[in-house]
């Protein structure tokens, strides 16, 4: 009971430095804590995986710097897997931080040899969020006349025969609030029937299990980081997502347990109160 | 020190400064929140400047496409916003976009609407026994759940216990959503970590 008692008047930073620890040390020497790849992931993987050579995906980002850590290695190993693929990725953003994401991704991969306007390409930023997506699905060239680099998008060979959303053979969208999933789904899939699978922080996570269920998300990546690590071990492309799982396990740990702890303390004190007056 | 090694450094001052916070509120974490807030302000200018210059400016100016004048008016009409005496022109363009923003989301009566009410009705036989439990909690909890919220009839004994029940599929989804809230947060912290130990420090590969 004293031991419960004594938690309570626990510094807080003592919680910070302990949580630190935990995180800190797995990163250093991995534990190897299996991951199980979920049935939502493996839907996604599955969706991608059917893609052919040559096929077009469009890849949104639509994620704040907030939410990118949880969100960004969802979409590096989605484009990763599709590029490997030979997938052709045409990239857009309706959040503006998206574009830095965006912009760096294009870095990494012409870097890596992929030819910009043939196996990858950024269109940019449209400002005006389910509104812009409305228009952007009847009619790219209208809301992007020209790309991020400013040339005429019929001047790229990965735009010939895309003309609306409907031209795309999938959409995988990353998003950390509003446009998401739901904007996507009642835009660009209620209209135009397109297969889309959504990566979202882990905290939107469970309201978008509905469109997953529904089959109007052929996939979801709905737990953050844990979604991205389960992504990279089914196909095989371990990445940072992977080596921070024993740091998400253990942190959750010490969570749960000063959650127990807290109630726990919370019960004590209680009955104790109850006794006192009664 | 190259531009590249500078950017680390930078980055792992601001981590230390933001981080700061958690020992105590201090004037190292002040003043790097507001460089974050100029930052971040300044960055939108860039992007809405660079955006109206290739989505407006470019059609206009260089292929002559006039169509783009319209939304560069109602565009420009929402600024009067800022004036008492013409404040009021700025209603229209407002209107419009409200107007447009209430048809788009007409489209949420398929969406969000009769295809969530074709998903829920299931057959309770899953595969499985995992298969039927599932199919069994959503239904039912969807059923719940929405009789919570009837306030329109006087409720009865029957209501009361399948509103209560309601309330627990309610407090489920609550602690799912929290739960998903703690795990969204660490994964920041893990990835801040992960930039120090490993573009920092370089002790992690």
């Amino acid at each position: 009971m004293n031991v419960i008692k004594w938690f309570g008047t626990l510094d807080r930073r003592w919680l910070y430095a302990l949580l630190l620890f935990v995180v800190v040390t797995p990163l250093i020497r991995p534990l190897g804590i299996p991951v199980d790849v979920t049935e939502s992931t493996a839907q996604f993987v599955e969706a991608v995986e059917k893609l052919k050579p040559g096929d077009k995906m469009l890849l949104v980002f639509d994620y704040s710097i907030g939410g990118g850590p949880d969100v960004d290695p969802q979409a590096q190993v989605v484009l990763a897997h599709a590029l490997s693929k030979g997938v052709k990725v045409v990239e857009v953003a309706f959040i503006d931080t998206g574009l830095n994401y965006a912009q760096k991704t294009i870095e990494k991969w012409e870097k890596a040899g992929k030819v910009y306007g043939e196996d990858i390409l950024l269109l940019g930023y449209a400002a005006g969020s389910e509104t812009a997506i409305s228009a952007f699905a009847q009619d790219i060239a209208q809301v992007f006349p020209i790309d991020i680099r400013g040339k005429p998008l019929s001047s790229y060979p990965i735009m010939q025969g895309i003309q609306n959303a409907g031209d795309f053979d999938f959409i995988a969208e990353f998003a950390t609030g509003i446009p998401g999933p739901a904007e996507w789904i009642r835009q660009v899939v209620t209209r135009y029937n397109v297969p889309l699978g959504c990566g979202v922080v882990a905290v939107m996570g469970p309201q978008n299990v509905p469109y997953l269920q529904s089959g109007q998300l052929v996939g979801l990546l709905g737990g953050g980081l844990k979604s991205a690590a389960e992504y990279e071990i089914a196909v095989n492309m371990p990445g940072a997502a992977t080596a921070a799982m024993d740091a998400q396990s253990l942190g959750h740990v010490v969570i749960v347990l000063f959650v127990l702890i807290g109630n726990l303390l919370f019960l004590v004190e209680r009955t104790e109160q109850k006794a006192r007056k009664g | 020190m190259d531009l590249a090694t500078a950017k680390v450094w930078a980055g792992a001052l601001c981590t230390f400064a933001i981080y700061s916070f958690l020992w105590k509120e201090n004037r190292f974490f002040r003043a790097f929140q507001n460089l974050y807030v100029g930052l971040a302000a300044g960055y939108s200018l860039v992007v809405a400047f660079n955006t109206l210059k290739r989505q407006a400016w470019v059609p206009l100016a260089e292929s002559g496409d006039v169509s783009v004048v319209v939304p560069i008016v109602f565009g420009i009409l929402l600024f009067t916003r800022l004036s008492k005496k013409y404040g009021w022109i700025a209603r229209y363009p407002m209107a419009l976009l409200m107007g447009i923003g209430s048809a788009l989301s007409m489209k949420a009566i398929e969406s969000d609407f009769v295809r969530q009410i074709q998903a829920s009705i299931i057959s309770w036989k899953g595969t499985g026994i995992g298969g039927t439990f599932n199919n069994l909690v959503l239904s039912l909890g969807t059923a719940f759940a929405l009789v919570y919220f009837f306030f329109t009839f006087k409720p009865t004994k029957a209501s009361q216990v399948t509103g209560r029940l309601g309330r627990w599929v309610l407090m489920l989804c609550f602690g799912a959503a929290f739960g998903s809230a703690v795990q969204g947060r660490l994964s920041l912290l893990i990835s801040q970590m992960q930039f120090l130990l490993r573009d920092w420090l370089r002790l992690i590969s």
